[in-house]
């Protein structure tokens, strides 16, 4: 117990002080978390459109390899990434490997998936009249996908939400192509991972505090952006 | 020219075809009722005429063109159970103003205009969860209607409304009427509201149109085997004879017109005779009257204004409907 106890005494001290380690490693995670739901959501969400609205040849097998994705494990798919962004590999030319954009590119590929999968089941959740209703009145295919998106943003805010939340919590993807580089990719997951390794207990907790908080100010943010949405419902 | 017009069309559903109609049309300007009872296939049918479903097999064609979806902002149905979308009643009104690109101060004046037709302007800052079922059948008619589309459709327009909120949405349909060319289409399972409202009844039963007129559809099952033409058929509480080499599934039909009404059930060669009681007397445009009976199974005669008053029928006197055998049409 004291040494739970002793941990958290750490962490506290760590978050309190302004630890300019923690907070770094917590902005490149935030930065990356960001840019990473925001393709994976950009690309996502309109795929799932599609899979929920569109009766195209294959789309059966579609919603399979897309459900399958979802349970990629995380280091299979950074392993596979490695590959590809070594120097040997198709995108080696890039220089990514060991950058957080290498980072971002596995958090894209794992939360894929996620937002597609869901956006697909929270737009066939939306009463059919609603995309009827706006054909009817004359909207264009982008402007009935756009009517039909917000009688389901509560649904798609949790999309973004849950792809957020996997993407700043995943280390198998990130330890691989990252490297896991002091001030350079070093993200919670992978610093807690390391610090827990050193035995350094009460820096790997406070950053696991951290990663927490993260994922609590998102899910605020996003709620209170749907209270307001709410409200003029 | 026609306005719009199903031509070969073949629909289905999970490979069942729910919709099969050589052609159907509607003219500029006509007041088309299409009856029929659940299942029939009236929503199918103004599904695919708004454009928002492709047939099977087929083709909907616009001024005889085949219809596209630009051309397909002139039509607009109005659908059973209507929702309205996310905002307010007026936000919906502007819905199919604004993606037409219509400037917003005629999207004021437009709004503001068919409201006040419809009788919503009270309605006009209201949210959905705000609104009976009745006041959001009627914003989606103005919804519909402030778009001016050549072909309005309304699927069973009144069931949300009550009898007076039905009358009312009617004649505000033939106000609308009045004041520019608009064909309307409506879907009905009242045969009184479609006599009523529309110049051309259409029945619709099991996906096709009725060679006959609309009342007295029965789905029936006819005996598999049987001997002769002439069969015995079960419907509601009588069997009524009918002349057919049919078996199995069928639709068994009365013509209204072919039914003999008497106080007193008469000595004649007719093969269907039944006694029951008027239930009701509805009269329609040209001096025809329609005369509902409970025989032990509720049939529609129609007679002529002069013999309903010689024969002093009113709601609850007695009646007795007579027909041949070979009158009953089965198809």
């Amino acid at each position: 117990m004291d040494f739970l106890a002793e941990g958290f005494r750490r962490a506290l001290a760590l978050l309190l002080s302004a630890d300019a380690e923690v907070y770094g490693i917590a902005l490149l995670t935030l930065k990356i978390g960001l840019v990473a739901t925001a393709v994976a959501c950009g690309l996502g969400i309109p795929a799932g459109f599609l899979l929920a609205t569109r009766p195209f040849w294959g789309r059966r097998a579609a919603l399979t390899v897309v459900n399958t994705a979802l349970a990629f494990p995380t280091v299979v798919v950074g392993l596979l990434l490695y590959g590809v962004l070594s120097r040997r590999g198709p995108l080696g030319g890039l220089g990514w490997l060991y950058t957080w954009q290498a980072i971002v590119v596995g958090d894209v590929v794992i939360a894929l998936p996620i937002a597609a999968a869901l956006s697909a089941a929270a737009v066939q959740g939306v009463d059919p009249r609603i995309r009827r209703t706006a054909e009817t009145l004359g909207a264009g295919r982008w402007r009935t996908a756009w009517t039909v998106a917000r009688e389901a943003r509560f649904a798609l805010a949790a999309v973004l939400t849950t792809a957020f939340g996997h993407v700043v919590a995943e280390i198998g993807s990130a330890m691989t192509v990252g490297g896991n580089i002091r001030g350079q990719t070093r993200t919670l997951t992978t610093a807690v991972a390391l610090y827990t390794g050193q035995g350094d207990f009460g820096l790997a907790l406070a950053l696991g505090l951290v990663l927490l908080l993260l994922a609590l100010l998102v899910n605020v943010a996003l709620q209170v952006l749907q209270g307001r949405g709410g409200a003029s419902a | 020219m026609q306005v719009l017009e199903l031509r070969g069309v073949r629909h289905r559903y999970d490979g069942r075809v729910v919709l099969d109609l050589e052609r159907f049309a509607v003219p500029p300007g006509a007041l088309i009722a299409i009856v029929g009872p659940n299942g029939a296939g009236k929503s199918t049918l103004l599904r695919l005429l708004a454009l928002l479903e492709r047939p099977s097999e087929g083709a909907v064609l616009l001024d005889g063109r085949p219809a596209d979806l630009a051309l397909r902002r002139r039509v607009t149905l109005v659908e059973q159970r209507p929702v309205l979308l996310r905002g307010t009643t007026r936000q919906n009104l502007e819905f199919g103003l604004r993606v037409r690109g219509i400037r917003r101060t005629e999207v004021n004046r437009l709004v503001d205009n068919v409201a006040g037709r419809l009788g919503i302007t009270p309605l006009l800052d209201r949210r959905r969860h705000e609104l009976s079922d009745g006041e959001v059948q009627r914003i989606a008619v103005a919804r519909a209607l402030a778009v001016e589309p050549d072909v309005l459709l309304l699927d069973e327009p009144a069931s949300s409304a009550d009898r007076a909120a039905a009358q009312s949405l009617y004649h505000a349909l033939a106000e609308e009427r009045a004041r520019r060319p608009l064909a309307v289409c409506l879907a009905s399972h009242q045969l009184e509201d479609a006599y009523r409202w529309a110049d051309d009844v259409r029945a619709l039963a099991d996906g096709r149109l009725s060679p006959v007129t609309p009342e007295n559809l029965f789905r029936i099952e006819l005996p598999v085997g049987a001997p002769g033409d002439l069969k015995h058929v079960r419907v509601g509480n009588v069997e009524i004879a009918a002349l057919t080499d049919k078996s199995g599934p069928a639709i068994l039909a009365v013509p209204p017109t072919d039914i003999l009404v008497s106080r007193e059930p008469l000595t004649s060669s007719a093969r269907n005779v039944f006694c029951g009681r008027v239930t009701r007397l509805v009269h329609q445009r040209g001096g025809a009257v329609h005369v509902t009976a409970d025989v032990g199974v509720e049939l529609v005669a129609v007679v002529t204004e002069d013999a309903a008053r010689d024969l002093g029928l009113t709601p609850g006197s007695p009646v007795a409907f007579a027909f041949k055998a070979s009158a009953v049409r089965v198809f």
